[in-house]
């Protein structure tokens, strides 16, 4: 058996014969390599190794020798004999291997897509095994950084969590507050009218008695003339006369009793402040969620991209993927894998590799059918395709997706489950070859046997259950794969010490690049490796379970990207003329139509539009109490982007709903710069427009004011004086039944008035308003019946256009003027039932009765409190001389400013009822002295980003700091000319970031001092010259920080820079329109119109920010809309101008 | 490092398994083209008793082209030169594929028993040896006796 073995063995290769030729000699060697390689080419002779016989070579080649064929008899003899497995590589033809150049029989190389021969093949596999080995390593140390992503979003989901949930609790607070003031009001309402019917009915029944009883007296009085004043009955002459006096004096009682009615027709009317529509708008969309923008987030994680962006987003995985191609991830990779397609291969030799290529192929399968992004396949594919353009790529991937989905359905649908959702990556240990791998594998360990195992098939997939740490296996398989190496194979087998490693790396590929897990290794050794598949597919495993837990979903609404830039922008044309519950698309086309339409309508449109924006703003459920610019700012800019568009508005509620602190932290320049610069442009655009109506507005202005109190106050007043003798019981009784049935007659004329204004608004027609309102123009009309326009438009009929500012304003001047009826209702009514206004206002107000001597002043005195002076935000209240001459109690001293101040404090009512708390005295602060929280001549009183009060405490030359209650923070400043040091300061402003402005009136400069009182700069000196003053009063900033000086005895007004750069000035010595004479104290308005109290000129001018003089009103005199040497001038949010004069504080447009 | 090929393998394996009397031949554990040889001095020579180390070299065409053989052991013989080089024709232009390692070593031995001075490789042991060969012999002995009989 020995020798006859030998015979069948090739002398060369020691080897069975393949292929044996037979030489002339006789003798027999294999075809290839071994006769191949006895060949001498330069004399076209083989040798005979075993005779040294030469021959010449047939013209074919060693082919060209004939086959042994009884030899090749034999060998299949024996192979049959000793039951032998054919010969693997039997049937192929050796062929160049393409790597090294040696004869042999060649396999295609998944590694560089050439056919190689076993040796260079597994040098390629090696490679892999070393790439994959190393490639692992990398993903281990990276994976932390998933790690550290996941425990960030788990941070993040906890954060999302509290931070939705103080949002759900702000808003459970805001709906308590909001209910709880609802309540309160509805209760408070509900007594005022049940009391109110209670007096007044008592009233008339009084009246009712006594008119019966004198009935019944003259009736007797008549009956008793009748029967007894004739001559049957002696009278004596004085008894007559005496009754003839009597009867005279009835006769002349009843010509002169009159009843008047109408007293009692004031009925008691149930009036909203703002349209209840609008209010119930409001209230329903009393808050927006905002999605801030997640910069800190998105850019704690832009530098780690892709993978860590936490998105289940394709498109951004799609973008990783991206972003790793374009990386280069293995940078061997692309030279080793070159030229090779990846789907194309599909070598002929053995089943095992077509199978193999066959998983292969699912894994493109499967990644072509679930992505439709290219990019992820053709990293793979270009890479091995590079005369291929990416088109034509992607075409043939097309293809080829469609012929391999159907393979898939049959071999591999488990990936799915496991797949990353993030990179793709599959778990490896789902994948049916690598678990047929992974099973072999182990019934070769059980075994412990040589035997090969069975041809792997496509198996069902089962869990991997043991999971052993995987360098440990390793290093157990690394010897056992020796040993089973050595058994297997012997001296014929390579030896390749890492091929754990590089198997390894194998896969870690294969879960990227979807490469086959090595067909020709599979081919040589089946058993050897799938240990080492094993351990990799736990460690596979261990790394992709990290991947899913890392879908994390934060998403951001795309809107909220808006760049700031755009957002101005977008605001822009809405600031002003917008803020309506309709669109903004609306808005614009009002803004539009301002701008063609003639001025006369232009004027009540946007006016009415203007309103309401302040009424929005003011109605937002903003508990920043009057927080000075800032704060201002948010109101107005949330209004209208709320009804802007919802894109924009999700910063602001959010931002809103916050403390006020928070509210002033935001330095949100960008809206500012907008607003102001488009009212600047408005301003330009319809002062043309606005100045010929002004004057005409004007001329109305002062007796529109007289004429109110007088129609109305004086009315009531007038009917207490005549009553004065009577018994007001009396007649009051009488008013019962219009009383008791009108509130539902109104309610319901209301509602339909509404609707129609509501229609004609949106038209923006006026004649929608002038019908609405003509029926009411008997009656006192109300404002707040429906919109400011309409009333406005009732008031001055549709003709009367005046500048929008001043119409708006005026709007609400007259809103908060008119005798209301609920104005009764919410208190006065008590005290004028109980006797007079001015006992009433009296006790309501103490000592600031004196200002009232008639009905009519008393009452205006009345609404003076109301608007008061009260600024509750943005431009600081100008203190007059009056403060002290009024003593503390006076309407401009701090007190007012900060009874407004903490009236805004009490959120949660609305605006109007604010403005009603503002006539009330809350407190007052200081007296006369020069301890802390005393005042001497206090001069300029500001209100700070934080609620605090400034006051320019004059001739003590200091500044006091108050918080909002009154309470004494802080003084800064003494006597002196030197740094921080003021000789009789005037005017203090307050500015966006908190720095103190002072007009340090003796030393003609003005300074700044930073939030913390400390001294910062000055600039001025006494002089004439741009820059220059001379005694400087009034000093206020506006939005952008701009300031403005009232430079006194320049007539003049200065615009400064922050930084006190000049910038310009306007204004001269006059008394013509725009010129001035002794400006004393200046505001400007959150719409950047400019106030400047015209003191000698006894007049408020209103300029726009550019010094162009917009209006003025006021003349001397002390009537209602006169002046007296105005000083104070300030102006809230909502368009209010309060101004003080030495006579009195008077409230205008 | 291409691969070793099936060929090598399968002597080494078999030198290993059926080694041949006299000679042995381990590959390195460096380099398994490279054994390190030890030949016994054949009987009735010279160099009888010896123990010659050789170095065998397969180069890379092995088999198509002859092992380089070479002895390390210093040996008095008119076919091997003073750096072991050896004179063999079929280690020369007499290689055949059909040849092994285990033949190759076979045939130096027998060449120890049969030096041939006629084609000689060390010129003065060869002149010796034609001239007086009782004294190269003599000479023979004392160089194997010298080198290669110490351990």
């Amino acid at each position: 058996m020995e020798q006859f073995e030998s015979l069948l063995t090739c002398c060369v290769c020691l080897d069975r014969f393949r292929n044996p030729k037979l030489l002339p000699c006789q003798h027999s060697f294999c075809m290839e390599p071994c006769m191949d390689g006895l060949v001498d080419y330069v004399r076209r002779q083989v040798k005979c190794p075993e005779c040294r016989a030469e021959h010449r070579i047939p013209y074919q080649g060693v082919q060209g020798f004939p086959t042994n064929v009884t030899l090749q008899r034999f060998l299949e003899l024996h192979a049959q004999i000793a039951g032998e497995l054919p010969d693997p590589t039997a049937g192929q033809v050796m062929e160049r291997c393409n790597v090294c150049s040696e004869k042999a029989y060649c396999a295609p190389c998944a590694h560089c897509d050439k056919k190689v021969c076993d040796d260079c093949k597994s040098a390629h596999m090696e490679v892999l095994r070393r790439e994959i080995a190393r490639i692992n390593n990398q993903i281990r140390r990276g994976v932390n950084r998933l790690q550290d992503i996941l425990s960030i979003v788990e941070r993040n989901t906890t954060n999302l969590q509290t931070n939705c949930a103080a949002v759900a609790g702000e808003i459970d607070e805001i709906h308590k507050r909001l209910s709880k003031a609802l309540k309160d009001r509805t209760d408070f309402l509900r007594n005022e009218v049940d009391r109110y019917l209670a007096t007044e009915l008592r009233n008339l029944t009084h009246l009712k008695d006594n008119l019966e009883l004198e009935l019944s007296n003259i009736q007797s009085n008549c009956d008793l003339a009748d029967k007894y004043m004739n001559d049957d009955v002696e009278w004596e002459d004085t008894e007559l006369v005496d009754t003839k006096e009597i009867f005279l004096k009835t006769v002349e009682f009843l010509r002169n009793f009159d009843y008047e009615a109408g007293d009692y027709n004031r009925r008691v009317r149930f009036i909203m402040t703002h349209d209840p529509n609008q209010l119930v708008l409001h209230v329903a969309s009393y808050g927006e969620l905002n999605i801030s923008q997640p910069n800190a987030y998105s850019n704690s994680l832009q530098p780690s991209q892709g993978l860590t962006r936490s998105k289940s987003d394709h498109r951004l995985a799609t973008q990783f993927r991206q972003q790793e191609e374009a990386k280069g991830y293995v940078e061997n990779d692309e030279p080793v894998l070159g030229g090779r397609k990846f789907g194309e291969r599909r070598p002929p030799p053995p089943e095992r590799h077509t199978r193999e290529y066959g998983t292969t192929d699912d894994y493109s399968g499967y990644e072509s059918e679930h992505r439709p992004s290219r990019r992820f396949r053709s990293r793979f594919v270009r890479s091995h395709q590079q005369d291929n353009d990416s088109d034509t790529e992607q075409i043939s991937r097309v293809v080829k997706s469609e012929h391999k989905e159907k393979e898939k359905e049959k071999v591999t649908d488990t990936e799915d489950a496991t797949r990353g959702p993030l990179s793709g990556i599959f778990r490896l240990s789902d994948c049916p070859r690598v678990m047929q791998r992974i099973l072999d594998v182990d019934s070769v360990k059980k075994k412990e046997k040589k035997e090969p195992p069975p041809p792997p098939k496509p198996v069902q997939p089962t869990p991997q259950p043991q999971r052993r740490p995987p360098t440990q296996r390793q290093q157990s398989e690394d010897d056992e794969i020796s040993r089973l190496k050595r058994q297997n194979k012997g001296a014929a087998s390579s030896q390749e010490p890492d091929r754990p490693t590089q198997r390894n790396n194998e896969e870690e590929r294969n879960s990227i690049t979807r490469k086959p897990p090595t067909p020709a290794r599979e081919a040589s050794s089946d058993g050897e490796s799938d240990e080492s598949v094993g351990s990799l597919q736990r460690t596979q495993r261990k790394n992709s379970t990290t991947i899913p837990k890392s879908t994390v979903v934060t998403r951001r609404p795309s809107n909220t990207e808006t760049p700031s830039a755009h957002r101005p922008a977008a605001r822009a044309p809405s600031t002003d003329s917008s803020a309506s519950t309709e669109s903004s698309g609306s808005a614009v086309k009002h803004t539009g139509s301002e701008r063609t339409t003639p001025s006369t309508t232009n004027g009540t449109a946007s006016g009415a539009q203007r309103v309401q924006s302040r009424f929005i703003g003011a109605q937002r459920p903003t508990p920043a109490p009057a927080p000075a610019e800032p704060a201002h700012e948010d109101t107005d800019t949330s209004s209208e982007e709320e009804t802007d568009s919802s894109e924009e508005s999700e910063e602001e509620p959010v931002t809103q709903r916050k403390p006020e602190s928070q509210a002033m932290a935001r330095s949100d320049i960008g809206p500012l710069l907008a607003r102001s610069t488009n009212a600047r442009n408005d301003a330009l655009d319809n002062k043309s427009k606005e100045t010929p109506t002004q004057s005409r507005y004007r001329s109305r202005q002062p007796s529109q004011t007289e004429e109110e109190p007088s129609t109305r106050y004086g009315a009531s007043g007038s009917s207490y004086s005549r009553y004065g003798s009577k018994p007001k019981e009396d007649e009051m009784t009488s008013s019962i039944d219009d009383d008791t049935k009108y509130p539902t007659a109104r309610s319901r004329y209301l509602a339909l008035k509404e609707r129609r204004n509501r229609l004609a608004r949106s038209k923006s027609s006026h004649t929608g308003f002038g019908v609405g309102d003509d029926e009411e123009l008997d009656d006192p009309v109300s404002p707040t019946t429906a919109s400011p326009s309409a009333y406005l438009a009732a008031r001055y009929g549709s003709g009367t256009g005046g500048s929008e500012l001043s119409r708006s304003r005026s709007s609400h001047a007259l809103k908060s003027r008119e005798s209301s009826p609920e104005r009764p209702v919410s208190g006065e009514k008590d005290g004028a039932a109980l006797s007079s206004w001015a006992r009433y206002l009296k006790n309501k107000y103490g000592s600031r009765g004196k200002d009232r001597d008639s009905g009519g002043t008393s009452s205006s005195t009345a609404r003076r409190l109301s608007l008061g002076l009260p600024l509750r935000s943005a431009n600081e209240l100008a203190s007059s001389d009056d403060d002290s001459k009024n003593a503390a109690g006076s309407p401009i001293s701090p007190t007012a400013a900060t009874a407004a101040v903490a009236g805004f404090a009490a959120a949660g009512s609305s605006p109007r009822s604010q403005y009603l708390q503002k006539r009330r005295l809350l407190f007052s602060v200081g007296s006369r002295g020069s301890e802390p929280g005393c005042f001497t001549w206090p001069r300029g009183i500001a209100v700070g980003p934080d609620n605090t009060m400034v006051v320019a405490d004059s001739s003590n030359h200091r500044v006091q700091v108050f918080d909002m209650n009154g309470i004494f923070i802080k003084e800064f400043g003494q006597y002196g000319s030197g740094e921080g040091e003021f000789d009789c300061l005037a005017g203090v402003a307050v500015n966006r970031i908190g720095q103190y402005i002072i007009a340090d009136r003796y030393n003609h400069r003005i300074q700044v001092f930073d939030p913390a009182g400390r001294f910062l700069r000055s600039f001025g000196s006494q002089g004439t010259g741009d820059g220059k003053f001379n005694y400087p009063w009034g000093i206020t900033t506006d939005a952008l920080g701009f300031i403005y000086v009232c430079d006194k005895e320049n007539h003049r007004v200065q615009v400064f820079q922050s930084d006190g750069t000049f910038v310009g000035k306007f204004g001269s010595f006059g008394s013509k329109l725009g010129q001035l004479e002794h400006p004393h104290y200046i505001a400007v308005s959150s719409t950047n119109r400019v106030l400047v109290s015209d003191s000698n000129n006894h007049r408020i001018q209103v300029f726009d920010v550019n010094g162009r003089v917009l209006s003025s009103f006021g003349e001397e005199g002390s009537e209602d809309g006169q002046f007296k040497f105005p000083r104070g001038v300030a102006v809230d949010d909502q368009g209010y101008i309060v101004s003080a004069s030495f006579l009195r504080l008077t409230e205008l447009l | 490092m291409a691969a070793l090929p099936r060929r090598i393998i399968k002597e080494t394996q078999r030198l290993m398994q059926e080694p041949v009397p006299g000679i042995s031949a381990v590959p390195s554990e460096t380099n398994a083209r490279y054994f390190h040889v030890i030949v016994t001095g054949p009987e009735d020579s010279p160099f009888e008793g010896g123990l010659f180390k050789l170095e065998l070299f397969l180069p890379e065409d092995y088999p198509m082209s002859a092992p380089k053989v070479r002895f390390i052991t210093k040996i008095y013989h008119p076919n091997i030169d003073r750096l072991g080089r050896i004179c063999l024709d079929i280690l020369k232009d007499k290689w055949s594929p059909a040849l092994q390692i285990r033949t190759v070593l076979l045939s130096i031995q027998a060449l120890l028993s049969a030096p041939n001075p006629d084609d000689p490789l060390a010129n003065d042991v060869a002149e010796l040896w034609k001239v007086n060969e009782s004294e190269a012999i003599r000479n023979a002995k004392e160089w194997t006796r010298r080198y290669a009989m110490d351990n």
